[in-house]
């Protein structure tokens, strides 16, 4: 029963900080980055030397854990940052829809760019591999990676209401979120905002890279396709733009996924993606403003 | 004038067109409608540069009936309709042989255009009993071993000289591969039952998922680790759900198809042991067979590195059987050849027998080299054929 819960939040733990990392922009302006998944790939591909080889050459995997870690958050935020910069920045006027199409293609170019150094051939690598031994828990055994995963989870968690609540930036942030034209009538920057929204949703990415890196022990170019998918659904019943429902919904997914994959009989359970969709549908159906609506997004009449 | 002049160069044109062999007989073509780029180059390119070895061989010997192999290509683009467009344009070009993509999906669309061209096809190492008769048609072939024949060696391997006795079945439903080899290992399971064995579990996954933490716990709470898991998976999955099951202590024997052979990945889950693949030759340097070591330092020669995975030597034994099969048709005519090429019977090859029937243009049965990776370091440990040929029942499922 304790490993069916930590199962379910370490797999949570990935939804969720996939799903805020969407939400953060989604809040500011309205854009559903899908390019988000292939930022999280290239966050681990920058940790390795453009080759075309089977044999993956790790070039910054080797550093220490205390440099790694930043220096995967850094490359996911400075990614982000320059997407805005060189692309989103020139949508601002655009609609929604135009945005998200945008935000497709340059999901493309930044895969094919990763394609065109590393070839399809997915590449190992040994990331933090002492994370993976197992520990023993409150009479669970469980990976210690699974036990980060989830503390380090929690700590973002935290530190981020911490910066959104008590922080100048994060006050904006949240004005921005909530309407963004009274906000910047009301003198707060847009483009710095914005660009605040990117760099964290980018470093956020560059935390489910680490994550799902150490866990797969794997770089593929198409590694974030399957998190981005969750974490969009994730965004979605959590009412989009509501970061806290972005978070619990991410959580729900990995707690049904998990429990799923548990109680159904084994001929079942190669369908387990679509009960959990099914799950999906019917909360929409329910609540289809999601979970937690965000004030913002509710149309008024 | 210029009416007979036209209706004249109309005919020849028809002519021509009816007996595209005719217009160059001097040379024999093998036509490679595979993929030059995109995520399929990875799979192709290796086997394709194997089957230039053995060309290269060929034309060195003299050629073929006395005529010169020539190779033309066109890239798939690692797209299905890219594809049926590169099998009708080396088809254009003249190929005697249309040698198409590693994998069943993508291969098909060439290996159709051939088969409506009457010409004998060959996947490069497609695994899925689809890639020949029963989903191309009776020109069609594959170069590769099914993959029930790889759960089934394991299953019986593992049995009758690991001494394992129970069983554990992990399926990743992801493609007709994974289930493949999940379905010869079925095949086999009650054999082995019947003397003593016992499955005491069976679980499946996706490929992408991002954790199967859920699926480990089930195999944790049996009463008894158990001996063997079978896990029927190929990459990038396959690296995730075996440092996974390492990563929460679980130490039971490792069996899989020959997608995780290569030692490329190894390093992703550090002093990896008690783990066994299939192979059909070694790329450790240690081939029972002296050839295929020659082979593989050829094979370095010329690309430059060297072979990744067993997934290389498929394009060398796709050519050697081919070539002896016009050798003794005397012609590259399709019915002849396709008629000598299902005569043989356990016909030698540098990696192993081969087999074609009138039904089955595949291998229902083969020799396999086991490789074990003990400490992060794979090598050969023993070999086996597995006691009867996987039946079409259980791979028509």
């Amino acid at each position: 029963m304790l490993q069916i819960i930590f199962d379910s939040l370490s797999l949570g733990s990935l939804y969720a900080l996939g799903a805020l990392g969407i939400a953060l922009i989604f809040g500011v302006m309205r854009l559903v980055n899908f390019a988000h998944g292939d930022v999280i790939a290239f966050c681990i591909f920058a940790l390795l030397w453009p080759s075309t080889d089977a044999m993956a050459i790790v070039f910054a995997g080797q550093l220490p854990w205390y440099l790694l870690v930043p220096l995967v958050l850094i490359v996911g935020a400075g990614l982000s940052v320059l997407c805005e910069i060189t692309v989103f920045r020139h949508f601002r006027r655009a609609n929604p829809a135009t945005m998200m199409i945008a935000s497709f293609a340059l999901g493309f170019v930044i895969r094919y760019f990763l394609l065109m150094l590393f070839t399809s051939r997915p590449k190992s690598i040994s990331l933090l591999p002492m994370l993976s031994q197992p520990v023993e828990i409150f009479g669970a055994r469980l990976p210690l990676l699974q036990l980060i995963t989830i503390v380090a989870t929690v700590f973002i968690l935290i530190g981020l209401s911490l910066f959104l609540r008590r922080t100048r930036f994060g006050l904006e942030m949240r004005a921005a979120a909530e309407n963004f034209s009274m906000a910047r009538m009301l003198g707060v920057r847009a483009n710095r905002v914005i660009m605040g929204a990117f760099a964290l949703s980018g470093a956020l990415a560059g935390a489910i890279a680490l994550i799902f890196g150490s866990q797969t022990g794997t770089a593929d170019i198409q590694m974030g396709a399957s998190i981005m998918l969750m974490a969009f659904i994730a965004t979605v019943i959590g009412g989009l733009g509501s970061l806290a429902g972005a978070v619990l919904a991410g959580f729900l997914l990995g707690a049904a996924s998990v429990v799923m994959q548990v109680m159904l009989p084994v001929d079942a359970r190669p369908f387990r993606d679509a009960f959990v969709y099914g799950a999906v549908i019917l909360v929409l159906l329910l609540r289809p403003q999601g979970l937690i609506a965000a004030r913002g997004t509710k149309e008024r009449v | 004038m210029a009416y007979r002049t036209r209706m004249l160069a109309a005919a020849l044109a028809a002519v021509m067109a009816g007996f595209p062999a005719l217009a160059d007989d001097g040379k024999i073509v093998v036509g490679f409608a595979t993929a030059a780029s995109g995520f399929m180059e990875a799979y192709d390119k290796p086997a394709q540069d194997a089957a230039m070895i053995r060309i290269d061989e060929i034309n060195a010997a003299g050629g073929l009936l006395g005529k010169k192999i020539e190779v033309v290509s066109a890239d798939t683009k690692s797209d299905r309709a890219e594809g049926a467009k590169a099998g009708l344009s080396v088809i254009d070009k003249g190929a005697d042989l249309v040698v198409v993509s590693c994998d069943y999906d993508f291969g098909a669309p060439a290996a159709l255009a051939a088969e409506d061209a009457r010409l004998v096809s060959f996947f490069l190492c497609a695994e899925s009993v689809k890639a020949g008769i029963q989903g191309v048609g009776p020109h069609s072939f594959s170069a590769s071993v099914l993959a029930a024949v790889q759960g089934a060696t394991m299953a019986e391997w593992s049995f009758k000289q690991k001494n394992a006795k129970t069983y554990y079945r992990l399926l990743d439903t992801w493609t007709e591969y994974n289930k493949g080899i999940c379905d010869g290992f079925d095949w086999m399971m009650p054999k082995l039952e019947a003397q003593g064995a016992k499955l005491v579990g069976k679980d499946t996954f996706k490929n992408d998922d991002a954790s199967i933490a859920a699926q480990i716990t089930r195999i944790k709470s049996l009463p008894q680790e158990p001996d063997a898991i079978m896990l029927c998976t190929m990459m990038p999955g396959a690296v995730s759900a075996i440092k996974q099951i390492r990563a929460a202590g679980i130490n039971s024997m490792i069996l899989n198809g020959s997608g995780v052979d290569g030692s490329y990945w190894l390093s992703a889950v550090p002093d990896l042991s008690n783990f066994y693949t299939p192979v059909q030759g070694s790329i450790y340097g240690d081939d029972p067979n002296p050839a295929v070591q020659t082979f593989n330092a050829t094979y370095k020669k010329k690309t430059g590195t060297d072979p990744s995975s067993q997934y290389v030597y498929p394009g060398y034994s796709m050519i050697d059987v081919w070539a002896k099969a016009v050798e003794r048709a005397k012609t590259t005519e399709v019915d002849a050849v396709v008629a000598e090429l299902e005569k043989m019977k356990g016909e030698p090859t540098l990696f192993g027998p081969r087999t074609f029937t009138a039904e089955l243009h595949h291998q229902n049965s083969a020799r396999y080299l086991i490789a074990e990776t003990k400490m992060g370091k794979p090598g050969i440990v023993g070999e086996w054929t597995i006691s009867e040929p996987v039946p079409m029942s259980a791979l028509v499922k």
